[in-house]
């Protein structure tokens, strides 16, 4: 259990800056998730954190404490790797419990151990196989009971997921994040998949450029984006974005774009005339025969329980999540509308949310 | 249906879309005809292999009769005199004695070395050029030069190591029974030990970070992951360095050839060095050719008893 606390970090390779002035928090217990492209720094904040890259500037502190020149080995880290970093010439049951040796716990201790974490991710019966004679789902959950049975401070877990294919995913998945629940262990995730942010995390921490984005709950992060960037970054499909202005019909604002006409809440505080950016996420298109937007359907892409629709509205694209008995036709002219309070206002030029 | 036409007819068959000449060049590859392709293979393996190793076992069980100038059958008689032969068993055993120490110093002096030299700092990758300077030496040549530095009055190993006092005052190193084998290895050894680092080099620089990082994280010290991670990881790489430097290693000819031949009496009279003299002094052809061939059979045994002791699972 611990917390874990960056200060004004900044890491430099050779002379290239990769992050700059980089404070966060993460409390006791908590799942925090670094998302971000990749060469957002997520990783080498991560590789930070475990002590194998060096802090440029800045503090890390674990539970308080001043961590930048602890060697990794006193760290009590405990890390999950993208290619699972087995060791090659030991046996599972060996790889398990390797970091248990090393700390000469008993043999016989060893063992009970080793195959208590194997049974908790379902390897008990290849505790004597050979890394290289497992599948890649099988090596993940090896490298994740390695890990398990350190009972350390934080886990770290670094793209665990990205080797392996979808279904495999969403099932480990939930596991690790059952395994969270249940051991209540501070951990911190490492991922480019906002699917796997927006499931796991307690907290996501939406990464850019060496600096922080966003930090926030997938919820927060979903209805409230601070930016265009992290509202683009968040949703499968893609918010639509149009560019536009905020117009005044007396206290009734509303955004205007060709062929667009949209009421704004009455709470909003833009000046009229402004130009703005709006936004809008494909489920809160909802087909409506009275909705001020008209498209026309290019085509209905299936994805078994609803169809997203790809819309061209006054030469613009949109798409829309609809219901799956929706009765739309490729081709045809559909209305829509959005509710007010769902629209995400940004700001043109710095993409700041209005 | 001939085969060719069977096969190119197959689903597929991508040479069926190829011109008649090119399939016809093709088709040595595809099984069929395929003597003419190993043809030179086989008539170099016959010439310079089969043929020599064959004629060795049939001069071992003739002799040259120096007044009759012709070789003679003589039956096993090279066999059976080898078997009492005090000199050729006083050879083995420097052999082996020398196969064992130069080869553990080499591995541990090599390994060493190369973990020392594995690093990206500036500098290393010209220290790991320079290693393959003693390499192109002829063995000959290092000889000469470890026969001259070990020379009593003006050798710079024999002034160092007096200086030090570990030798004393004059002692002939290469010229005394209780030094010279030990200053035979140092040839070996100086020349020789690059090799060991140059490959341990090639197998630590190809090696994958991640367990390495894996280990620290489990708290493993430096200690620890080169006896746990490092090494294992290794094995396949020191198994072939042994064998390549063991075998040469056993048959070792041009330092003691050059620097003692053999002496001070038989301290340092190699197996290869008796094999050479008793063919090409005494003029015993079969003898010889029995000494090569034990030399042999026993250089195979090694081998592959290693091999098979060496064998990893992982």
């Amino acid at each position: 259990m611990a917390t874990v606390e960056y200060r004004n970090i900044t890491k430099r390779f050779e002379s290239f800056e990769v992050m700059r002035d980089l404070s966060l928090s993460i409390a006791d217990g908590e799942f925090a998730v670094l998302l971000g492209a990749s060469g957002c720094g997520k990783t080498t904040l991560l590789r930070m954190t475990a002590g194998l890259e060096t802090v440029t500037a800045g503090d890390l502190l674990i539970d308080g404490l001043r961590v930048n020149e602890v060697p990794p080995r006193d760290r009590d880290i405990a890390m999950v790797f993208q290619n699972y970093a087995l060791y090659p010439t030991m046996t599972v049951a060996e790889n398990i419990a390797f970091s248990l040796e090393i700390r000469r716990v008993p043999k016989a201790e060893r063992r009970r151990r080793a195959e208590e974490a194997a049974a908790l991710v379902g390897l008990g019966e290849h505790l004597a196989r050979y890394p290289r004679e497992l599948s890649g789902g099988q090596r993940q959950r090896v490298a994740m009971a390695r890990a398990m049975v350190r009972e350390a401070k934080v886990f770290l877990f670094d793209e665990p997921l990205s080797n392996l294919d979808a279904k495999l995913r969403a099932q480990m998945r939930f596991e690790i994040r059952q395994l969270h629940d249940r051991l209540g262990t501070t951990t911190i995730y490492v991922t480019h998949d906002q699917i796997e942010a927006m499931t796991m995390a307690d907290k996501i921490v939406l990464m850019r450029g060496g600096t922080i984005e966003q930090v926030g709950t997938p919820d927060e992060l979903y209805d409230r984006p601070v930016s265009r960037f992290a509202a683009d970054f968040i949703g499968s499909p893609a918010m639509n974005f149009v560019e536009g202005t905020v117009e005044a019909n007396g206290n009734a604002p509303a955004f205007v774009a060709e062929g667009i006409h949209l009421a704004l809440p009455v709470s909003l505080t833009v000046a009229p005339g402004s130009p703005v950016v709006c936004g809008i996420r494909p489920p809160d298109l909802v087909l409506n025969a009275d909705g001020s937007i008209e498209g026309r359907l290019v085509l209905a892409e299936k994805t078994g329980p609803d169809v997203q629709l790809h819309l061209s509205v006054a030469g613009q694209d949109f798409i829309a999540t609809a219901s799956r008995d929706a009765a739309v036709e490729a081709g045809g002219l559909v209305r829509l509308s959005v509710a007010p309070d769902k629209l995400h206002l940004f700001d043109p030029q710095s993409g700041r949310r209005l | 249906m001939s085969r060719t036409a069977a096969a190119a007819a197959g689903a597929g068959a991508p040479s069926a879309r190829l011109p008649a000449p090119l399939r016809a060049l093709l088709r040595p590859l595809s099984g069929e005809g395929a003597f003419p392709w190993l043809a030179p293979l086989v008539v170099m393996l016959l010439i310079f292999t089969i043929y020599p190793l064959l004629y060795n076992i049939w001069l071992s069980f003739h002799e040259y009769a120096p007044f009759r100038r012709q070789l003679e059958f003589v039956g096993v008689v090279n066999w059976v005199t080898l078997w009492s032969d005090t000199r050729f068993w006083g050879s083995l055993g420097v052999t082996f004695t020398y196969f064992f120490v130069v080869l553990t110093i080499q591995l541990v002096l090599g390994m060493a070395i190369a973990l020392l030299l594995d690093s990206d700092e500036p500098g290393f990758g010209l220290l790991r050029a320079l290693l393959t300077l003693t390499l192109v030496i002829p063995p000959a040549i290092t000889g000469m030069m470890f026969l001259l530095m070990q020379d009593p009055e003006f050798g710079v190993i024999s002034y160092v190591l007096q200086a030090l006092g570990v030798i004393g005052e004059n002692h002939p190193i290469l010229a005394s029974r209780s030094t010279a084998l030990l200053g035979v290895m140092l040839a070996d050894i100086w020349q020789w030990t690059p090799f060991m680092v140059l490959i341990f080099l090639a197998g630590l620089r190809s090696l994958p970070p991640e367990p390495f990082e894996a280990a620290m994280l489990d708290g493993a010290s430096p200690v620890q992951i080169f006896r746990r991670i490092t090494l294992p990881l290794m094995w396949k790489v020191i198994a072939v360095a042994v064998l390549i430097r063991g075998i040469d290693v056993f048959r070792m000819f041009d330092y003691v050839f050059v620097m003692t031949s053999g002496g001070p009496g038989t301290s340092t009279y190699v197996l290869s060095l008796y094999a050479w003299q008793q063919t090409f002094s005494f003029i015993k052809w079969g003898y010889g050719a029995t000494i090569s061939l034990v030399s042999l059979i026993l250089i195979l045994i090694i081998a592959n008893l290693f091999i098979k002791f060496a064998r990893v699972r992982w």
